[in-house]
Protein backbone atom coordinates (compact mmCIF):
# COMPACT_ATOMS: atom_id res chain seq x y z
CA UNK A 1 0.00 0.00 0.00
CA UNK A 2 1.37 3.37 -1.03
CA UNK A 3 1.93 5.67 1.92
CA UNK A 4 3.24 9.17 2.12
CA UNK A 5 4.78 10.77 5.15
CA UNK A 6 4.88 14.52 5.57
CA UNK A 7 6.94 16.35 8.15
CA UNK A 8 5.31 19.57 9.28
CA UNK A 9 6.50 22.48 11.37
CA UNK A 10 4.69 22.22 14.68
CA UNK A 11 4.85 25.96 15.51
CA UNK A 12 3.42 26.80 12.08
CA UNK A 13 0.70 24.15 11.93
CA UNK A 14 -0.53 24.15 15.56
CA UNK A 15 -2.29 27.55 15.25
CA UNK A 16 -3.96 26.35 12.05
CA UNK A 17 -5.40 23.37 13.92
CA UNK A 18 -7.12 25.85 16.22
CA UNK A 19 -8.92 27.28 13.16
CA UNK A 20 -10.04 23.78 12.12
CA UNK A 21 -11.09 22.79 15.64
CA UNK A 22 -13.07 26.00 15.94
CA UNK A 23 -15.23 24.89 13.02
CA UNK A 24 -15.80 21.27 14.04
CA UNK A 25 -19.09 21.82 15.88
CA UNK A 26 -20.37 23.74 12.87
CA UNK A 27 -19.32 20.97 10.49
CA UNK A 28 -21.05 18.41 12.69
CA UNK A 29 -24.36 20.23 12.39
CA UNK A 30 -24.68 21.46 8.79
CA UNK A 31 -23.31 20.57 5.35
CA UNK A 32 -20.34 22.70 4.27
CA UNK A 33 -21.48 23.11 0.67
CA UNK A 34 -24.89 24.28 -0.55
CA UNK A 35 -27.26 21.33 -0.51
CA UNK A 36 -30.28 20.96 -2.74
CA UNK A 37 -32.14 17.72 -2.10
CA UNK A 38 -33.83 16.72 -5.36
CA UNK A 39 -37.15 16.10 -3.63
CA UNK A 40 -38.91 18.96 -1.77
CA UNK A 41 -40.58 16.54 0.62
CA UNK A 42 -39.59 17.59 4.15
CA UNK A 43 -38.83 14.11 5.39
CA UNK A 44 -36.76 13.30 2.31
CA UNK A 45 -34.83 16.59 2.59
CA UNK A 46 -34.15 16.10 6.31
CA UNK A 47 -32.86 12.58 5.80
CA UNK A 48 -30.75 13.68 2.82
CA UNK A 49 -29.13 16.48 4.85
CA UNK A 50 -28.72 14.30 7.95
CA UNK A 51 -26.88 11.63 5.95
CA UNK A 52 -24.58 14.25 4.38
CA UNK A 53 -23.77 15.74 7.78
CA UNK A 54 -23.06 12.28 9.24
CA UNK A 55 -20.63 11.51 6.40
CA UNK A 56 -19.02 14.93 6.75
CA UNK A 57 -18.58 14.51 10.53
CA UNK A 58 -16.96 11.14 10.02
CA UNK A 59 -14.52 12.59 7.46
CA UNK A 60 -13.61 15.48 9.76
CA UNK A 61 -12.82 12.98 12.54
CA UNK A 62 -10.35 11.29 10.19
CA UNK A 63 -8.73 14.66 9.44
CA UNK A 64 -8.41 15.49 13.14
CA UNK A 65 -6.92 12.05 13.84
CA UNK A 66 -3.94 13.00 11.66
CA UNK A 67 -2.90 15.47 14.30
CA UNK A 68 -2.61 13.15 17.26
CA UNK A 69 0.27 12.29 19.58
CA UNK A 70 2.71 11.40 16.78
CA UNK A 71 2.22 14.77 15.16
CA UNK A 72 2.83 16.61 18.43
CA UNK A 73 5.97 14.59 19.24
CA UNK A 74 7.45 13.94 15.78
CA UNK A 75 5.74 16.58 13.61
CA UNK A 76 4.81 13.85 11.13
CA UNK A 77 1.52 12.94 9.45
CA UNK A 78 0.77 9.96 7.18
CA UNK A 79 -1.56 9.55 4.23
CA UNK A 80 -2.46 6.24 2.63
CA UNK A 81 -5.38 4.41 1.03
CA UNK A 82 -7.14 4.10 4.38
CA UNK A 83 -7.46 7.83 5.02
CA UNK A 84 -6.78 9.68 1.73
CA UNK A 85 -10.37 9.87 0.51
CA UNK A 86 -11.83 11.07 3.81
CA UNK A 87 -9.06 13.62 4.26
CA UNK A 88 -9.40 14.99 0.71
CA UNK A 89 -13.15 15.43 1.31
CA UNK A 90 -12.80 16.90 4.78
CA UNK A 91 -10.20 19.43 3.57
CA UNK A 92 -12.82 20.57 1.08
CA UNK A 93 -15.48 20.85 3.80
CA UNK A 94 -13.23 22.81 6.14
CA UNK A 95 -12.04 25.13 3.34
CA UNK A 96 -15.65 25.89 2.39
CA UNK A 97 -16.45 26.70 6.01
CA UNK A 98 -13.29 28.79 6.51
CA UNK A 99 -14.24 30.75 3.40
CA UNK A 100 -17.76 31.31 4.66
CA UNK A 101 -16.92 32.14 8.27
CA UNK A 102 -13.55 33.90 8.18
CA UNK A 103 -12.67 35.04 4.66
CA UNK A 104 -15.79 36.94 3.65
CA UNK A 105 -13.74 40.08 3.09
CA UNK A 106 -11.71 38.46 0.32
CA UNK A 107 -13.08 38.30 -3.21
CA UNK A 108 -13.62 35.01 -5.02
CA UNK A 109 -11.23 36.21 -7.72
CA UNK A 110 -8.37 36.96 -5.32
CA UNK A 111 -8.84 33.63 -3.55
CA UNK A 112 -8.96 31.65 -6.80
CA UNK A 113 -5.86 33.42 -8.10
CA UNK A 114 -4.09 33.20 -4.73
CA UNK A 115 -3.44 36.92 -4.97
CA UNK A 116 -3.87 37.94 -1.38
CA UNK A 117 -1.51 40.33 0.36
CA UNK A 118 -0.94 38.68 3.73
CA UNK A 119 0.60 41.83 5.19
CA UNK A 120 -2.73 43.63 4.79
CA UNK A 121 -4.75 41.04 6.71
CA UNK A 122 -5.34 41.19 10.42
CA UNK A 123 -3.96 38.34 12.52
CA UNK A 124 -7.16 36.25 12.68
CA UNK A 125 -7.87 36.49 8.94
CA UNK A 126 -4.23 35.78 8.12
CA UNK A 127 -4.31 32.61 10.23
CA UNK A 128 -7.58 31.51 8.60
CA UNK A 129 -6.22 32.17 5.13
CA UNK A 130 -3.04 30.25 5.93
CA UNK A 131 -5.21 27.37 7.14
CA UNK A 132 -7.19 27.57 3.87
CA UNK A 133 -3.93 27.27 1.90
CA UNK A 134 -2.57 24.55 4.18
CA UNK A 135 -5.63 22.36 3.57
CA UNK A 136 -5.32 22.94 -0.19
CA UNK A 137 -1.71 21.78 0.00
CA UNK A 138 -2.79 18.59 1.77
CA UNK A 139 -5.37 17.99 -0.95
CA UNK A 140 -2.79 18.57 -3.68
CA UNK A 141 -0.39 16.12 -2.03
CA UNK A 142 -3.07 13.46 -1.81
CA UNK A 143 -4.23 14.02 -5.38
CA UNK A 144 -0.66 13.97 -6.69
CA UNK A 145 0.39 10.80 -4.87
CA UNK A 146 -2.73 8.84 -3.97
CA UNK A 147 -5.36 9.60 -6.60
CA UNK A 148 -5.18 6.05 -7.99
CA UNK A 149 -5.82 4.70 -4.49
CA UNK A 150 -8.90 6.89 -4.19
CA UNK A 151 -10.26 6.17 -7.67
CA UNK A 152 -9.65 2.44 -7.31
CA UNK A 153 -11.17 2.10 -3.84
CA UNK B 1 -70.87 15.74 -12.68
CA UNK B 2 -67.78 13.67 -12.28
CA UNK B 3 -65.65 12.43 -15.07
CA UNK B 4 -63.76 9.16 -15.28
CA UNK B 5 -60.76 11.00 -16.66
CA UNK B 6 -57.77 11.44 -14.37
CA UNK B 7 -58.03 15.22 -14.36
CA UNK B 8 -61.05 15.34 -12.08
CA UNK B 9 -59.80 12.62 -9.76
CA UNK B 10 -57.51 14.24 -7.20
CA UNK B 11 -56.00 10.92 -6.22
CA UNK B 12 -54.81 10.18 -9.73
CA UNK B 13 -52.85 13.42 -10.16
CA UNK B 14 -49.96 12.72 -7.79
CA UNK B 15 -49.62 9.29 -9.33
CA UNK B 16 -49.47 10.79 -12.82
CA UNK B 17 -46.94 13.35 -11.63
CA UNK B 18 -44.79 10.70 -10.05
CA UNK B 19 -44.97 8.52 -13.18
CA UNK B 20 -43.85 11.53 -15.19
CA UNK B 21 -40.96 12.09 -12.75
CA UNK B 22 -39.83 8.52 -13.21
CA UNK B 23 -40.16 8.51 -17.00
CA UNK B 24 -38.63 11.90 -17.80
CA UNK B 25 -34.86 11.81 -18.22
CA UNK B 26 -33.02 13.77 -15.55
CA UNK B 27 -29.60 15.27 -15.61
CA UNK B 28 -26.93 15.80 -13.01
CA UNK B 29 -25.42 19.29 -13.17
CA UNK B 30 -22.41 20.57 -11.24
CA UNK B 31 -22.21 24.31 -10.56
CA UNK B 32 -19.07 26.35 -10.10
CA UNK B 33 -17.78 27.26 -6.68
CA UNK B 34 -14.76 29.45 -5.91
CA UNK B 35 -13.29 27.18 -3.23
CA UNK B 36 -12.72 23.66 -4.55
CA UNK B 37 -9.45 23.12 -6.38
CA UNK B 38 -9.54 22.28 -10.08
CA UNK B 39 -7.47 19.15 -9.44
CA UNK B 40 -9.92 18.11 -6.72
CA UNK B 41 -12.92 18.51 -9.03
CA UNK B 42 -11.15 16.42 -11.69
CA UNK B 43 -10.48 13.73 -9.08
CA UNK B 44 -14.13 13.69 -8.01
CA UNK B 45 -15.38 13.35 -11.60
CA UNK B 46 -12.97 10.48 -12.22
CA UNK B 47 -13.99 8.77 -8.99
CA UNK B 48 -17.76 9.25 -9.21
CA UNK B 49 -18.37 8.84 -12.95
CA UNK B 50 -15.37 6.74 -13.95
CA UNK B 51 -14.24 9.39 -16.44
CA UNK B 52 -10.71 9.35 -17.81
CA UNK B 53 -8.45 12.35 -17.17
CA UNK B 54 -9.35 14.08 -20.45
CA UNK B 55 -13.10 13.85 -19.99
CA UNK B 56 -12.96 14.78 -16.31
CA UNK B 57 -10.81 17.81 -17.13
CA UNK B 58 -13.16 18.89 -19.95
CA UNK B 59 -16.13 18.90 -17.55
CA UNK B 60 -14.12 20.66 -14.83
CA UNK B 61 -13.20 23.44 -17.29
CA UNK B 62 -16.83 23.73 -18.37
CA UNK B 63 -17.83 24.22 -14.72
CA UNK B 64 -15.05 26.74 -14.20
CA UNK B 65 -15.58 28.76 -17.38
CA UNK B 66 -19.33 28.46 -17.98
CA UNK B 67 -20.50 28.07 -14.38
CA UNK B 68 -22.05 24.62 -14.91
CA UNK B 69 -21.60 21.31 -16.64
CA UNK B 70 -24.00 18.45 -17.30
CA UNK B 71 -22.25 15.35 -16.04
CA UNK B 72 -24.81 12.67 -16.60
CA UNK B 73 -28.35 12.05 -17.87
CA UNK B 74 -30.74 9.19 -17.16
CA UNK B 75 -33.23 7.93 -14.63
CA UNK B 76 -34.18 10.04 -11.63
CA UNK B 77 -33.23 7.40 -9.08
CA UNK B 78 -29.69 7.02 -10.40
CA UNK B 79 -29.39 10.79 -10.80
CA UNK B 80 -30.33 11.27 -7.16
CA UNK B 81 -27.60 8.85 -6.13
CA UNK B 82 -25.03 10.77 -8.19
CA UNK B 83 -26.13 14.12 -6.74
CA UNK B 84 -25.89 12.74 -3.21
CA UNK B 85 -22.38 11.40 -3.84
CA UNK B 86 -21.24 14.69 -5.40
CA UNK B 87 -22.63 16.59 -2.42
CA UNK B 88 -20.74 14.20 -0.13
CA UNK B 89 -17.63 15.42 -1.96
CA UNK B 90 -18.83 19.01 -1.30
CA UNK B 91 -19.48 19.93 -4.90
CA UNK B 92 -22.57 22.01 -5.68
CA UNK B 93 -24.65 19.50 -7.62
CA UNK B 94 -28.28 19.59 -8.67
CA UNK B 95 -30.74 17.30 -10.44
CA UNK B 96 -32.90 18.83 -13.15
CA UNK B 97 -35.24 17.57 -15.87
CA UNK B 98 -33.43 16.91 -19.12
CA UNK B 99 -35.39 19.22 -21.37
CA UNK B 100 -33.58 18.00 -24.46
CA UNK B 101 -35.86 14.93 -24.37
Amino acid sequence: MKRIEVRLSLPVVAPLLDVIKGLVADLQSAPAAPVSPPDPDDEFSSEWTRDLVAAQSSDVEVLLSLFGAEFFTEGVVHFDQSNAEAIARSCSAVRLRVRERHLKGLSDESLEAGEVDLSKLDEGVRRSFTCYLFLATIQELIIQHLDESIIGS
Amino acid sequence: MSSPSGKSNPLSQPQAASELQLETPWRVVVLNDPVNLMSYVVLVFKKVFGFDETKARKHMLEVHEQGRSVLWSGTRETGEAYVFTLQQWHLTAILEPDEAH
